[in-house]
C-alpha cells in the first residue's frame, strides 16, 4: 500500500468530535496559521533540522543519517520538542498505511459509532482519507471530516462523496488574512455547498475580539444555517490554554466575556439558528 | 476463620461500633467459635487452606442458619400479601411502599440486611397515578431504605423496559445522592428505550447509580435472575447459599512456575473449596431448618430449589504479576499481553474444576457452583495482596479504551457476577450517548456489568483540537495558567485518564 497518511495523534475515545463515542485521527499539516492556533505543532511537516534532538530530556528523539528517529516508548510527552520546534511541526509524527490505521480502528469498533479525521487540515491528505473511509465503512462506522473550511470543492469532490458529515470552522468572513494568514476566502461558500448536500454536522466559530468581525461573521453563518435546523452552531470563546508566549501576547484583551458570549448566542438564535451552543467551561 | 473468645470482649467494649453493629458482630463471633472440622466435617487439608488464608470464607461462620444471599420474589406480595406479617396485597402506592419496608426488615442475609429490595420500578408501576405526588412518596421511600438499611449491599433493580416509575426512581436517586440502595438497570438495547437508557447513564455519571447489566447475556446464562448485593447475578425467588473465595494472590506465593500453579497448587486448593461448599450447603439445608421454617419459603417468596452457590475469587492481578516476575518480564497485569494469557489460563483451571464438581442442592444451576469475581474485603493482611476480582491494580490501569478492551474478555467466566468500574471525565456528562456507545460495545463483546462514574477533572476538551499532555499536567497541578481566565481550556478523555490512574478508587 503506497498511500501513506501523516498523523500527529490518534484519540481512541472522543465525545467532542461528532455524535456519540468516536475515534479521532489528527492529521499533520495545515494550510492556514491562525493567531490563536492551539495546535501549531500540527501545521507543518518535520524538516529534520535536529533542533529538538538535543533538547529531548528522555532520549526519545534521536538523529540517524540526517533523519529524526522517534521512540514512542521513551517519550513522556513533556512537549519539550514542540516548544523547541521553530517550524510549527513535531518530530512525533507517524506515517500510517490505510491498512495499519484500519487495524487500529477495527480494535475499537464495538465501542465507537464512527471516526472523525481532524488536524491540521485533513483535506490536505484527501486521497489517503478517501481510501481510509472506504475501508472503515465496511465496519459500519460513520466517517466525519473536521475542516477549517478552506479547500477546493472540485479537488476534494470524491472525499466529499465518501464523507458522511463535515464539522466545519467559519473562522471569519472578513479579515481572514490577518487572522489565518491565508489568501483563501471560500469558507462560507464551501459551507453553503456542503449544506446543500446535507453534509454538515456542526459549524464552529472562535470568538476572538477584533480579529474577527463578529457581527458580520455570525450573521452570515446564521443566514446560511437557518434553513438547516439539524445543524449545530458552536460558539467558542477564545482562550489561552496551550498557547505559547508570542501567541498569548497577540491575543491579550481579545477574550470575550461570558455575558458577551450569551448575548451572541441569543442573537444567533434570533436570526433563526435552532441549535446553538457555547463551548466553554469554567474552572472550579 | 475461627474466632476467639477474646473477640467477644473486644467487640463488647469497642468505641467504634454502634449497638447494632456490636450485636451483629457478636452473633458472627459465635458462629465462628465452633470448629468447622467438628460441625461441618472439614478435613485437615481443607482447614489448612482456611488457616494459611489461601481460601477465605468471608467469615460466613460454621453454623449456617440462613443463606448468604436471598433474592425474594416480591411479586408474591402484590398477588397474595404476606400472612406471616399480616399484610394484605397493597391497593395503592402507600400500602405497597409501607409493606415493602416491613418485609425488608424480615429478609435474612449474611449481613442481616436484605441484599435485594425488588424490581423497584415494576413493583411500583401499577400504582403510579399522579406523578408529582408519587415522586414525593418514592423519594421518601428510597431515603427510608438508605437510613434504615445501612448496608451498601442492599440492591434494587430497574428495567429493562422503561416505566414511569423507573423514571421517577432515577430522578429521586439523583436528587437524594444516597449510597443505598445500590441499583442496576438491566439493560437490553432491544427492550430498553434509548431515552430511558440515556437518563440512566446521566444518573450513573452524577450519582454513580444505576449500574448496567447485560440483560441478554445474563438471561441466557442464568434465566430468571436479579442483580443483588454488589453485582451478583442470582436466581430470582432463590439466591446463594454461600460464597467463599480463592485468594489467588496468596495461593501463588512460593510457586516456581506457571505450570506448578496450574497443574498442582491451584487445582488442589480449588477442589478443596468445592468440597467445603458442599459441606456448608448440606448443613444449611439438612441441619439448620431454615428452609423448613422460614415464612419466605412457606409463602412462596423463595424456593429452596432456586438456590445455588458462588465460587469466588480475588487477586488475579497479583497472581499474574507474580508469574510475570517469575518469567522475568517487567510487565504488569492490565497492560501485558502475556499477563492476559496467564490470567485466562488461571481462570480456565478454576472454571474447569468448578464445572467438573458435582455440587449439591443446586439443581437450578445444574448442580454447578457459579464463578464469581468477588470485589474484595479487608479481613486479613493477605487482602492487601489480593486485588478485587480480575481488576487491574490501581495505578497500573491503561487508558480507558485499552482498559475496557482488556477487562471485557474476563467477564465471560463469571456467571454469578462481575463488574468493572470505569471513570469518565466531565465531558461525558453532556454526552451520555457516547457513554452508552461504550457500554453497548462492551456488552456486544460479552461484557456482563459496567459501573461508570464521573471523575472530576478540571480538564475539559472543548472541541476538536488536541490537548498537549504537558498542558494538561500543568492544569492538573492547578498551575496558574488556568487562572488567567475563567474560560478554561481542555483535556481529553485519554489524557484525563492518565491522571486518573492514581486517583481511581475501587469501591469497598
Amino acid at each position: 500500500m503506497k498511500n501513506k497518511g501523516f498523523i500527529n495523534k490518534i484519540i481512541p475515545f472522543s465525545n467532542v468530535d461528532g455524535p456519540g463515542n468516536r475515534l479521532a485521527i489528527f492529521f499533520q499539516g495545515c494550510n492556514i496559521n491562525c493567531v490563536y492556533c492551539h495546535n501549531s505543532e500540527t501545521i507543518n511537516q518535520c524538516i529534520h533540522c535536529m533542533d529538538c534532538v538535543v533538547n529531548c530530556p528522555t532520549g526519545a528523539i534521536k538523529a540517524w543519517e540526517g533523519k529524526i528517529i522517534y521512540d514512542e516508548k521513551r517519550c513522556t510527552e513533556c512537549d519539550q520538542c514542540i516548544r523547541t520546534c521553530k517550524h510549527s511541526a513535531s518530530p512525533r509524527i507517524k506515517e500510517y498505511s490505510v491498512e495499519e490505521l484500519y487495524e487500529i480502528i477495527e480494535g475499537y469498533h464495538p465501542f465507537i459509532r464512527g471516526i472523525t479525521v481532524s488536524g491540521g487540515e485533513p483535506t490536505l491528505q484527501a486521497d489517503f482519507i478517501i481510501e481510509l473511509f472506504k475501508r472503515v465503512k465496511t465496519l459500519g462506522l460513520s466517517c466525519f471530516v473536521d475542516t477549517n473550511g478552506f479547500f477546493d470543492t472540485e479537488q476534494i469532490k470524491e472525499l466529499i462523496h465518501v464523507t458522511d458529515k463535515f464539522m466545519i470552522d467559519i473562522k471569519a468572513i472578513d479579515k481572514i488574512e490577518a487572522l489565518c494568514g491565508c489568501q483563501m476566502k471560500n469558507n462560507l461558500e464551501n459551507l453553503q455547498y456542503l449544506l446543500s448536500l446535507h453534509k454538515v454536522y456542526e459549524v464552529r466559530t472562535v470568538i476572538a475580539l477584533d480579529y474577527i468581525d463578529v457581527e458580520n461573521t455570525l450573521c452570515k453563518v446564521a443566514h446560511s444555517l437557518k434553513h438547516y435546523p439539524e445543524v449545530l452552531y458552536k460558539l467558542i470563546p477564545l482562550h489561552i490554554t496551550g498557547l505559547n508566549a508570542q501567541q498569548k501576547a497577540k491575543i491579550q484583551g481579545k477574550i470575550p466575556s461570558k455575558e458577551y458570549m450569551e448575548a451572541l448566542k441569543e442573537k444567533v438564535e434570533k436570526l433563526g439558528v435552532k441549535e446553538v451552543e457555547i463551548n466553554s467551561f469554567s474552572t472550579r | 476463620m475461627q474466632s476467639k473468645i477474646s473477640d467477644i470482649m473486644d467487640i463488647a467494649t469497642s468505641r467504634s461500633l454502634t449497638y447494632q453493629q456490636k450485636l451483629f458482630n457478636l452473633a458472627n463471633v459465635a458462629e465462628r467459635l465452633l470448629d468447622p472440622r467438628e460441625v461441618l466435617g472439614y478435613t485437615d487439608t481443607e482447614m489448612m487452606y482456611i488457616e494459611n488464608e489461601m481460601i477465605c470464607d468471608l467469615n460466613e461462620g460454621y453454623t449456617l442458619y440462613r443463606p448468604r444471599y436471598i433474592v425474594p420474589d416480591y411479586y408474591v406480595l402484590l398477588s397474595k400479601g404476606c400472612d406471616f406479617l399480616g399484610l394484605k396485597p397493597p391497593i395503592d402506592l402507600d400500602e405497597l411502599l409501607d409493606s415493602l419496608l416491613i418485609l425488608y426488615r424480615h429478609i435474612p442475609s449474611i449481613t442481616s440486611f436484605p441484599v435485594f429490595v425488588g424490581d423497584l420500578d415494576k413493583l411500583m408501576e401499577p400504582f403510579i397515578t399522579e406523578e408529582e405526588k408519587d415522586y414525593i412518596k418514592i423519594k421518601r421511600f428510597l431515603n427510608h431504605i438508605d437510613k434504615a438499611i445501612p448496608d451498601s449491599f442492599c440492591h434494587g433493580d430497574i428495567g429493562p423496559e422503561k416505566t414511569r416509575a423507573g423514571e421517577l426512581i432515577l430522578r429521586a436517586a439523583i436528587e437524594l445522592e444516597n449510597p443505598t440502595p445500590n441499583m442496576t438497570l438491566r439493560y437490553d438495547k432491544d427492550k430498553t428505550s434509548k431515552d430511558f437508557a440515556l437518563k440512566a447513564v446521566d444518573a450513573c455519571l452524577r450519582v454513580s447509580k444505576p449500574s448496567f447489566s447485560n440483560d441478554k447475556k445474563y438471561c441466557k446464562d442464568m434465566g430468571d435472575h436479579r442483580l443483588v448485593s454488589c453485582y451478583n447475578a442470582l436466581p430470582h425467588g432463590g439466591g446463594a447459599y454461600t460464597l467463599p473465595r480463592l485468594r489467588l494472590g496468596t495461593i501463588v506465593k512460593g510457586v516456581k512456575s506457571l505450570e506448578e500453579l496450574l497443574k498442582d497448587r491451584l487445582p488442589k486448593v480449588t477442589k478443596a473449596m468445592a468440597t467445603m461448599m458442599d459441606k456448608r450447603i448440606r448443613f444449611l439445608v439438612e441441619e439448620s431448618n431454615f428452609f423448613q421454617t422460614s415464612f419466605l419459603v412457606k409463602e412462596g417468596y423463595i424456593k429452596r430449589e432456586n438456590f445455588s452457590a458462588m465460587f469466588g475469587m480475588v487477586g488475579l492481578a497479583d497472581a499474574v504479576n507474580y508469574i510475570l516476575e517469575v518469567e522475568g518480564l517487567e510487565e504488569t497485569f492490565g497492560t501485558s499481553k502475556r499477563g492476559d494469557e496467564i490470567g485466562h489460563s488461571i481462570l480456565t483451571v478454576i472454571q474447569d474444576v468448578a464445572n467438573s464438581h458435582e455440587g449439591i442442592y443446586s439443581e437450578r444451576t445444574n448442580n454447578r457452583y457459579l464463578l464469581h469475581a468477588q470485589v474484595g474485603a479487608s479481613l486479613s493482611e493477605e487482602d492487601s495482596c489480593n486485588t478485587p476480582a480480575h481488576r487491574i491494580k490501581v495505578g497500573q490501569e491503561p487508558i480507558l479504551p485499552l482498559h475496557i478492551r482488556q477487562a471485557v474478555p474476563f467477564h465471560e467466566y463469571f456467571v454469578s457476577g462481575t463488574g468493572d468500574l470505569f471513570a469518565f471525565d466531565e465531558t461525558y456528562l453532556n454526552k451520555p450517548d457516547a457513554v452508552l456507545d461504550i457500554i453497548e460495545g462492551a456488552f456486544s463483546l460479552g461484557g456482563r456489568y459496567i459501573t461508570t462514574y464521573l471523575h472530576n477533572t478540571d480538564l475539559i476538551r472543548v472541541t476538536g483540537y488536541l490537548v498537549k499532555k504537558s498542558e494538561a499536567r500543568k492544569a492538573g497541578e492547578g498551575n496558574a495558567v488556568l487562572r488567567d481566565t475563567d474560560i478554561l481550556g481542555h483535556g481529553t478523555n485519554s489524557i484525563a485518564n492518565v491522571f486518573e490512574r492514581r486517583l481511581r478508587k475501587d469501591e469497598e
